[in-house]
């Protein structure tokens, strides 16, 4: 009996001694039409979270990820908001992937006074809705389409004259659709028509033989991977010969791996994003040894959100104040200023906005090329 | 003219997929009275079972949709056995219940096993195209249209000809009457669900190199069959057969011409219409195969 006491002791000395850890909470979709990104959220933050802590946590304080089903829709993301807070006592969240979700979270997370940290989520109606004047506990890394269309359209309007758009039919879509409409305007190019699908569609030929009759010079297409494997391999069977800009995730090692038998589907499509596997190559190459699959670019945001913004921000918290708390961590988001990462820098302005890079990929025989990487900053909505 | 063909054989391929899951499910409810609202997932698992064939496999095409067909006979089979001979004579509500429950355990099951990622499954004939004048058609559309009508002549034959067709036919007629001249009920119903579910496997062999493979695909499917079950006459199955193509062609012409998005909406429209207009369906009161 001394003995079993006396190598528990032992063995209780030899553990690390850990401090109270940080609970962070992933939101995204975990069913539904969208599972593939919280599939994606759920394995970028396991590994990015088991990275943190192989590395001695933060600041001696082990990480413990919680995970919530949003199901991409607005209505869930409350219920996942909430399970997070209630059940997991959550003290940050990282989500929730899809414009709809993140808007139907704002009221919550004010409401239950947590702070949220948005990976992707790209409707411009969350940067009015945040920080000053609004909600002072939603805070985004990724740009938005506002951003995104302003220097985007340029960069299309030097290409062609006339565009039609087709868009998924949700907030991330028709956000999108709107802000190309007035950017589009901005910069001398004719918006032909706009198309709206539901997520999941089987048959695009009539919508493709629309956009035939109407003619433009190029389509922009608002899509994610799936949608655009067989939108794209149907816009090729009809022969359509507009130029292709995309905004999504089309020009993505997801989409390639869809289209593994016939690549050249995606030929020439340029996209405007803000993460492409190019830009932290080492991540890829852990992604594809732990999960065996091309690297999803949901889970890396979500992953790079949570190691450059949430992890420094509770350093700060603790470094100033002792402690990380929902209130503190809050407080450090506003404060936090990282210079380098993957992404660009992340400094949060008064709508608690940050302003990391966007990119422009193109994809060829199979290929993506980093096209251009260009700063950001308000100046651009001017 | 062209452009009104391509939208017409665009609406025939889809009623072609409308079609032979609405066969389906009105031949459940045809002859053992119970709506299977399961019956898009029957459809999905299909699509997975030929990607697996045609994919994993590596069988050849016509090897993989056959042997795709025939694994969810099986599951139609073990469907039956399991799930559907304990609500039989259970209240509607009850068997509504199941069936759904049922719907949603397979969706979720397929995210488990098959992951979330959309698959494809895209044959030689899908990526080939037949090109006349302006019109371009890949042949794998052609191939839609030329096997289907193959498959609703074979099920024809099937219920006319042989012993357990002729037994569905008795019992959607009447089936008290069945069981008292010693029709073996149960078996019936059990050929009728291992026929619906071969037809969703045939169907989804025969569709998905066009389109790809996700979890949930079964949903939006299940609710356009019923409203083709509903439209074309409940438990009607040649009514629902033509009100697949009816609403497949009315979808296609709606999305080319009026609106995409709100495509999905006629098969619904259509649906509330006839009901206004004929209760009981476009070919009337006639619940039989």
């Amino acid at each position: 009996m001394k003995t079993i006491v006396s190598l528990l002791m032992t063995l209780l000395a030899a553990a690390p001694a850990w401090a109270q850890p940080i609970r962070v909470g992933f939101a995204s979709a975990m069913s539904g039409p969208s599972a593939i990104t919280g599939e994606g959220v759920m394995w970028g933050a396991t590994m990015a979270v088991e990275e943190i802590n192989a590395k001695g946590g933060i600041m001696g304080h082990k990480v413990l990820a919680f995970f919530a089903d949003n199901k991409g829709t607005p209505g869930e993301a409350v219920s996942a908001v909430r399970k997070l807070v209630d059940v997991d006592k959550v003290d940050v969240i990282v989500g929730q992937t899809h414009s709809g979700a993140c808007l139907g979270a704002l009221p919550i997370i004010k409401e239950l006074q947590v702070p949220q940290v948005t990976e992707a989520c790209s409707n411009p109606k969350i940067r009015e809705l945040s920080g000053v004047g609004g909600n002072e506990w939603q805070f985004r890394v990724n740009i938005d389409d506002a951003i995104m269309a302003n220097t985007f359209s340029k960069y299309i309007g030097q290409q062609v004259k006339s565009v039609s758009i087709v868009a998924q039919n949700d907030d991330f879509g028709r956000g999108a659709a709107a802000a190309y409409d007035a950017a589009f305007k901005k910069f001398g190019v004719t918006l032909v028509s706009t198309e709206f699908f539901d997520r999941g569609q089987a048959d695009y030929r009539p919508l493709l033989t629309k956009i035939k009759r109407a003619n433009p010079d190029a389509v922009l297409l608002v899509m994610l991977a799936s949608d655009a494997s067989v939108f794209l391999r149907q816009y090729r069977e009809l022969g359509l010969k507009p130029r292709l800009f995309a905004r999504g995730s089309v020009a993505t090692v997801e989409f390639l791996d869809l289209v593994k038998d016939n690549p050249g589907v995606g030929d020439g499509v340029i996209e405007a994003t803000f993460w492409t596997a190019a830009l932290d190559p080492d991540w890829e190459k852990r992604w594809l040894e732990r999960w065996k699959t091309p690297v999803r670019i949901h889970g890396s945001l979500a992953a790079l959100t949570f190691k450059y913004a949430v992890v420094p921000a509770v350093e700060l918290a603790l470094k100033k104040y002792g402690k990380a708390d929902r209130k503190t961590i809050r407080d450090a988001l506003e404060q936090l200023d990282v210079k380098d990462t993957p992404l660009g820098p992340i400094k949060f302005d008064d709508h608690h906005q940050a302003w990391i890079n966007m990119v422009l990929i193109e994809m060829k025989g199979g290929q993506l090329r980093l096209l251009e990487k260009i700063p950001t900053s308000p100046a651009i909505l001017q | 003219m062209e452009d009104l063909l391509e939208q017409l054989i665009y609406g025939l391929t889809l009623g072609s997929m409308y079609a032979m899951v609405a066969a389906g499910l009105a031949l459940m409810f045809g002859v053992v009275r119970l709506i299977n609202f399961a019956h898009g997932e029957f459809f999905m698992l299909g699509a997975y079972a030929f990607w697996f064939a045609f994919r994993v496999l590596r069988l050849p095409y016509p090897v993989a949709g056959l042997a795709a067909a025939l694994a969810l006979g099986a599951f139609g089979i073990i469907y039956e056995q399991t799930v559907i001979r304990s609500i039989l004579h259970r209240s509607w509500h009850v068997q509504l219940i199941a069936t759904l429950a049922t719907s949603i355990v397979l969706t979720n099951l397929a995210i488990i096993v098959f992951g979330t990622q959309a698959k494809e499954v895209p044959t030689a004939l899908a990526s080939r195209v037949l090109e006349l004048g302006t019109l371009r058609i890949a042949w794998h559309r052609l191939l839609v249209l030329a096997v289907t009508p193959i498959i609703f002549f074979a099920l024809h034959w099937f219920v006319r000809h042989t012993k357990p067709g002729k037994a569905m036919r008795a019992m959607s007629q009447n089936r008290e009457a069945c069981a008292v001249v010693g029709v073996d009920v149960e078996r019936v119903a059990l050929w009728t669900f291992a026929l619906g579910a071969i037809l969703a496997g045939a169907a989804a062999a025969l569709v998905t190199p066009l389109y790809n493979i996700f979890p949930d695909m079964g949903a939006l499917l299940t609710l356009k069959a019923f409203a083709a079950v509903i439209v074309g006459g409940f438990g009607y199955v040649q009514g629902a057969i033509l009100a697949s193509f009816l609403i497949g062609i009315t979808e296609s012409l709606a999305a080319g011409y009026i609106s995409y998005v709100y495509k999905d909406a006629f098969a619904f429209v259509i649906m509330i219409a006839v009901l206004l207009w004929r209760p009981y369906g476009l070919f009337g009161r006639r619940i039989g195969i």
